[in-house]
């Protein structure tokens, strides 16, 4: 029951999802929709695992003073205040609004913000042309870097405008993606999918049972 | 945005710059509040646009006689609740079933449609300029383009293809290939740059135009 | 160099060309061109849909191109049903269109819709397919999705001339590997910085119709539709700290080289 049920279960569902979307038959059209709409209905319950693993953590940290252990109290707060708000009167309520727009996006973008400081920092201190393989990424970054930008494409004339290239930095940039970064995407994206499709049939079949968990 | 919102905005989106001196309790109070918000955020709009009307709604019909042919629906919906066992330690195996269920269904679905997708038609992007190069109609770059590309795809394939032991002709098609890689990830990082700098742009324009009103 | 003083170097690359009145000529590049000429050939009344699926941490980006798009689609009297996959979008989309739709005079439910948030990317989308409403029984508002005047000839993708995913994560990749290929959807995406170079295998193969890259791309969009905005304003200010990372790595490699040369 503990282990064999999943499998199976796991194993019909999908194999019901190969087959449908191979018969145009309207029964087989009519389990297609309804395989559908039985995910549709349990992936929202999903949200369960997330909410308690992310209370049980920071109710471990409470209980166990570890370091810090006195802003889990100010999760708590965020969460609780959202949830008291947003469950009863819905998200389009004033209130609710008011503090994803307020509180919510603003931290939200500014934290992603603090990247550009880091990158900039990374990019002197360890963007070195040590080897082959690292000057063609530094020169290709550079590259692209000053192809997005509208000053990218002055510089590029005044400075290589005596070569027989194309014009502008923004040239070289589509260049650039158009051809070898396109040619090294398209091999990542055949090796990873001949990976997800060989993983997928493991999983149906039973093989790969990772998501089982540990135990009985 | 009205005052008080933009100066509680203005002053976390600081809290979050302070991180950038060192780590200090006015960033740890930030860092806690927006996952406590966020995740309060999500936990109202997962129910009310995704619980309510999946799984709720289709029972509570059920269950007044409103549509008794949404019964079936209370099958999906009870091994949605099945989620709720990983409350309780001796019953978290159960959580195995929706989770079965969601993973066969993934993996049902991702194999006809990567394949397609993913494999058949990347290869058939891959192949195509050579069709058009055998009817003379792809001007010279075309085909020096269309030549890189092949080189490129497979090159990379090859580095990632670990069954041969990389010696010989193939360790020199690898090493061509980790060139194409370092060029896509080269212009990957150019490209991130950009993106990352847009947030710290949309941040300073927050602070000295819709806070300071410095800039308009 | 202490890093922190790289860190007053780039925001006062940030904070000085704010202050000054910068304007430099921006080129249109063709995936975006792509896009552009896509909705511009689109007879009046065609309905497109526009997938918000990125959160607050990504709309310095994306929210320049949404509008702009927006805008071109409600000049044009293009119908917009546009919805989210992430959860985190849902009021930040809602408030986007509403604003862009006061501006333009478009109405709500004659226009546009917005049809909200369903958990479960792959469903959602696979289960639009079939039927819309089937997923989106209200809009955001709540209002029947068959009440709504401009979905009454919507049943499922068929009816929907071309899906825009304005993505901050893998969105793009499910939306053409299930609805593109399963129901034949045509896809174009307005994508963040991150994730630009893994778009361009799907534009080759035409399985995107077109791409917006990042604050380019948004700046790019803005001029075709010709009402300079953020976009526009942001990729002036952007050339500045580019140049400057650019100066940092330059003379970060010149550091490098004459240590190593010492050395030997």
């Amino acid at each position: 029951m503990n282990r064999q049920v999943p499998l199976v279960l796991c194993f019909v569902f999908g194999i019901v999802m190969i087959v449908t979307q191979f018969s145009p038959h309207s029964v087989s059209q009519g389990l297609y929709r309804e395989v559908i709409s039985w995910a549709l209905i349990i992936s929202p319950f999903a949200l369960v695992l997330a909410t308690v693993t992310l209370i049980q953590t920071h109710a471990t940290r409470i209980q166990r003073r570890t370091e810090h252990w006195q802003y889990s109290y100010v999760v708590f707060a965020g969460l609780i205040t959202m949830v008291v708000i947003g469950v009863p009167f819905g998200p389009q309520n004033q209130v609710f609004e008011w503090l994803y727009t307020n509180v919510q996006v603003p931290m939200d973008a500014t934290m992603f913000s603090l990247l550009a400081f880091f990158i900039a920092s990374a990019a002197y201190r360890a963007f070195r042309a040590r080897t082959f393989e690292a000057s063609l990424l530094l020169i290709t970054a550079l590259i692209v870097m000053m192809g997005n930008v509208p000053v990218g494409d002055l510089i590029w004339n005044t400075v290589l405008g005596w070569l027989p290239l194309e014009e502008g930095a923004s040239k070289a940039r589509q260049w650039i993606l158009d051809n070898p970064n396109l040619s090294a995407r398209r091999g990542i994206i055949l090796g990873v999918s001949l990976g997800v499709i060989s993983q997928s049939i493991r999983i149906i079949l039973g093989i790969e049972r990772s998501y089982l968990g540990g135990g009985d | 945005m009205e005052p008080f919102g933009i100066w509680v905005a203005a002053l976390l989106t600081l809290c979050i710059y302070s991180f950038l001196y060192r780590d200090n309790p006015l960033y740890r109070f930030a860092e806690h509040l927006f996952v406590g918000i966020s995740v309060g955020y999500g936990i109202v709009l997962s129910i009310h646009q995704g619980f309510i009307p999946f799984a709720w709604k289709p029972f509570w019909a059920a269950v007044t006689g409103e549509s008794l042919s949404g019964l079936i629906k209370l099958i999906p919906i009870g091994i949605g609740l099945l989620f709720f066992a990983r409350l309780s330690p001796r019953h978290t195996w159960l959580i195995r079933y929706p989770i079965a269920i969601l993973i066969g269904f993934g993996a049902g679905i991702a194999i006809p449609n990567v394949l397609r997708a993913n494999i058949f038609e990347q290869t058939r992007g891959t192949v195509e300029p050579f069709a058009a190069m055998h009817a003379g109609t792809l001007s010279g770059t075309g085909i020096f383009e269309a030549i890189l590309m092949v080189v490129g795809v497979v090159c990379t394939l090859t580095y990632f293809f670990f069954s041969v032991e990389h010696r010989g002709p193939v360790k020199w098609l690898s090493k061509v290939g980790i060139a194409f890689l370092m060029i896509g990830f080269g212009s990957a990082f150019g490209n991130t740059v950009m993106g990352r700098v847009a947030l710290l742009i949309q941040r300073a324009d927050f602070l000295l135009g819709d806070w300071l009103h410095i800039i308009s | 160099m202490d890093r922190r003083i790289v860190f007053i170097l780039v925001a006062l690359a940030v904070i000085i060309p704010m202050l000054l009145p910068v304007n430099l000529p921006v080129s249109v590049s063709e995936p975006t061109q792509k896009l552009h000429t896509y909705i511009d050939a689109l007879p009046a009344e065609s309905t497109i849909m526009i997938a918000f699926d990125y959160g607050p941490a990504s709309l310095a980006e994306l929210n320049p191109m949404a509008k702009a798009l927006l805008r071109q689609c409600f000049d044009k009297n293009i119908h917009v049903i546009a919805i989210t996959l992430f959860a985190d979008a849902t009021t930040l989309a809602s408030t986007l269109i509403q604003e862009i739709a006061a501006e333009k005079g478009a109405v709500d439910g004659e226009d546009y819709v917005f049809l909200g948030f369903r958990p479960g990317a792959t469903q959602v989308i696979l289960g639009m397919g079939t039927e819309i409403s089937s997923v989106f029984e209200t809009d955001y508002n709540g209002t029947a999705t068959g009440e709504i005047p401009i979905m009454k000839d919507i049943t499922n993708y068929d009816q929907i001339s071309l899906l825009i995913d304005l993505a901050s994560g893998s969105s793009t990749e499910s939306w053409i590997t299930y609805a593109n290929v399963q129901y034949n959807l045509q896809i174009a995406a307005g994508v963040t910085g991150v994730i630009i170079s893994q778009m361009y295998p799907y534009l080759q193969t035409g399985q995107l119709v077109g791409l917006i890259s990042g604050i380019m791309g948004a700046a790019e969009y803005e001029k075709l539709i010709d009402v300079p905005a953020k976009g526009m304003r942001w990729i002036n200010i952007e050339s500045f700290v580019h140049l400057l990372i650019v100066i940092l790595v330059i003379i970060g490699n010149i550091i490098f080289f004459n240590q190593r040369r010492r050395e030997e």
